[in-house]
């Protein structure tokens, strides 16, 4: 397949990923999208290391992977803290800041 | 350089001193659970010290990992300025009561200086990975210190709040740096240049999308709703510090990104930022006027110096980006000196309101001087040290011919000088409801009083910093 079918299926994941953030009302809804636009980003670099014969893009990703996990466990951890707080992971209700 | 470190590593001589410095903190928490939260803070901030005097005996040059981490003379200017606000902030935190950390004291600066472990290397990084590797270590810990007071009601809401930004952000960051990535076929920073010659379409796309990740980060217009939210519910000596550090950190990746080696095509660039900048400037003014929070109304301040920063990088010359550096600078002592003065009045008052400001030149003349003089700073009044930073920075755009730009920062000045001065007068004008002296604590005032001099000195004094900052910036042309 040439390297544009795989560019424009992360393209389509990173637009649904982002999507999904946007019009999620639910937190955990948040971070799934979070999760898809980052592994549509990995997608892009695995396309572009096998596209430049480089491993590099796939060390990339490794990392990637790493940092992302590291991220949303924090973020896990903050949805949790206000859900003992306010019981409620919606968003809507997230309001006490004016924002 | 040092000699007490092992000479192949020489380079990452102050990296090496803060990890060894992280894990004492942490292990003072993990394996006395009992120690008071005030000695982690010492701790911390003497080997902070030793480090900023560390760094400041440091010259520029030195490369490791082929060339993917060099020591150049910017990093070591970024490396200062990182450690010395660290410094500040942490002597500052040593005045909050101790009973705000629960027993969590070693956690948070173990954070605080993970944090600043992301920004020292990040000022060196010169390699795609090691730049978001370092990025996200810098971003994960401020997440969590804006949230650390979680007893607070509004912690864990203004944390959410920054981390789903932040979260989107480094996403979109990452899926730039992919199409860099796509279009050089290498991940060293110097091939950005050479694909930016040859009118690859793949690294500008990239580069534009890094940009809205930077942007994020430093609190752009339209990137800055997380600003005043996180910034009200965090506490404030922390906010004091994000406020300054990560920003620095930010246009520190931008030069890197965007200006290093790329000689004409860095020109691409400017109608994009100088709009941005422009932007910027003017709804972060307009938004800080209707605050009734003091800590909302510096947020929104903080956006608008954010936007004469963007202003420096318009010019795309060495004196522009000069500036930029001598801007933080002036930024770092006059921001963070009026934060950490919003946390003296703060924890008296336990208010936060423009209200809590009435007569505080009769309670307390010397904070309210101090407070003065930073606002005067931050406004642009001409002799203390954010009046030359504007003026320099202006004076770089002009020289690029971008009078429409410089003539809505000017005006611009105007404008936030209203906002500044309401404060003033309600120091000085109004009458205190209660006569008694705002209690400071003894290092919070230390702090205070360190900016006040780095305002002042600054003021008087611009030339050594000029040529420090001008030092700095010529590496990048």
């Amino acid at each position: 397949m040439p390297l544009s079918a795989y560019l424009s299926l992360a393209a389509v994941l990173f637009s649904i990923g982002l999507f999904g953030v946007i019009t999620r009302r639910n937190t955990v809804g948040i971070l799934l999208g979070v999760e898809l636009m980052l592994n549509a980003v990995n997608i892009n670099f695995v396309a572009f290391s096998r596209f430049h014969g480089t491993a590099l893009g796939m060390i990339f990703t490794l990392f990637a992977i790493c940092i992302t996990v590291a991220e949303i466990a924090l973020g896990l951890a903050l949805v949790i803290l206000l859900f003992r707080m306010r019981r409620t992971s919606t968003a809507d209700h997230i309001d006490w800041l004016k924002g | 350089m040092n000699g007490f470190v092992l000479a192949p590593t020489a380079p990452l001589g102050l990296e090496i001193g803060l990890g060894l410095l992280m894990l004492v903190v942490l292990s003072m928490g993990l394996f006395r659970p009992s120690t008071p939260n005030r000695l982690t803070g010492w701790v911390a901030l003497i080997g902070l010290l030793v480090l900023t005097g560390v760094a400041f005996a440091v010259t520029p040059g030195g490369s490791l990992f082929a060339g993917s981490f060099q020591v150049d003379a910017l990093a070591v200017f970024a490396k200062r300025l990182f450690l010395v606000s660290a410094a500040i902030s942490v002597l500052a935190t040593l005045g909050m009561s101790s009973d705000r950390f629960a027993k969590r004291g070693s956690e948070y600066h173990f954070a605080v200086l993970a944090s600043l472990l992301g920004m020292l290397v990040l000022s060196s990084a010169r390699e795609l990975i090691l730049l978001f590797v370092s990025f996200e270590l810098m971003s994960i810990p401020l997440y969590f210190l804006t949230g650390f007071l979680k007893k607070d009601e509004t912690a864990g809401e203004g944390a959410l709040k920054f981390f789903l930004v932040g979260s989107v952000s480094s996403a979109i960051l990452l899926y730039g740096i992919s199409f860099i990535f796509g279009a050089t076929g290498t991940t060293n920073i110097a091939a950005i240049a050479i694909a930016m010659a040859s009118g690859s379409v793949f690294v500008k796309l990239g580069l534009v999308l890094t940009f809205a990740g930077i942007g994020f980060k430093i609190a752009a217009v339209p990137f800055h709703m997380w600003v005043p939210d996180t910034y009200e519910a965090a506490s404030t000596p922390f906010v004091a510090w994000l406020s300054v550090a990560p920003k620095a950190a930010g246009f520190i990746v931008i030069f890197r990104l965007y200006l290093e080696g790329a000689g004409s095509t860095a020109m691409v660039w400017v109608p994009l930022v100088s709009a941005m900048a422009a932007v910027t400037i003017i709804a972060g003014n307009l938004m800080a006027i209707p605050q009734k929070n003091v800590k909302r109304m510096l947020a929104y301040s903080g956006v608008a110096h954010i936007g004469y920063l963007l202003m420096g990088f318009a010019a795309v010359s060495a004196s522009g980006t000069g500036m930029i550096l001598f801007y933080l600078v002036a930024y770092l002592f006059g921001n963070m000196g009026a934060f950490l003065c919003v946390q003296a009045v703060g924890s008296a008052e336990h208010s936060d309101d423009f209200d809590a400001y009435k007569g505080l030149a009769q309670r307390s003349p010397v904070l309210a001087l101090s407070l003065l003089v930073f606002l005067l700073s931050l406004g642009g009044i001409p002799f203390v040290a954010g009046f030359w930073a504007k003026l320099f920075i202006f004076r770089a755009i002009i020289d690029q011919h971008m009078y429409g730009l410089a003539l809505i920062g000017a005006m611009a000045t105007i404008v936030a000088l209203y906002y500044y001065l309401v404060l003033s007068a309600r120091m000085y004008i109004e009458k205190p409801d209660n006569p008694q002296p705002v209690p400071i604590a003894a290092p919070l005032l230390v702090a205070i009083l360190l900016c006040a001099v780095g305002v002042v000195v600054m003021g008087a004094y611009p030339e050594p910093w000029v040529r420090a900052v001008m030092d700095a910036a010529n590496g990048l042309f």
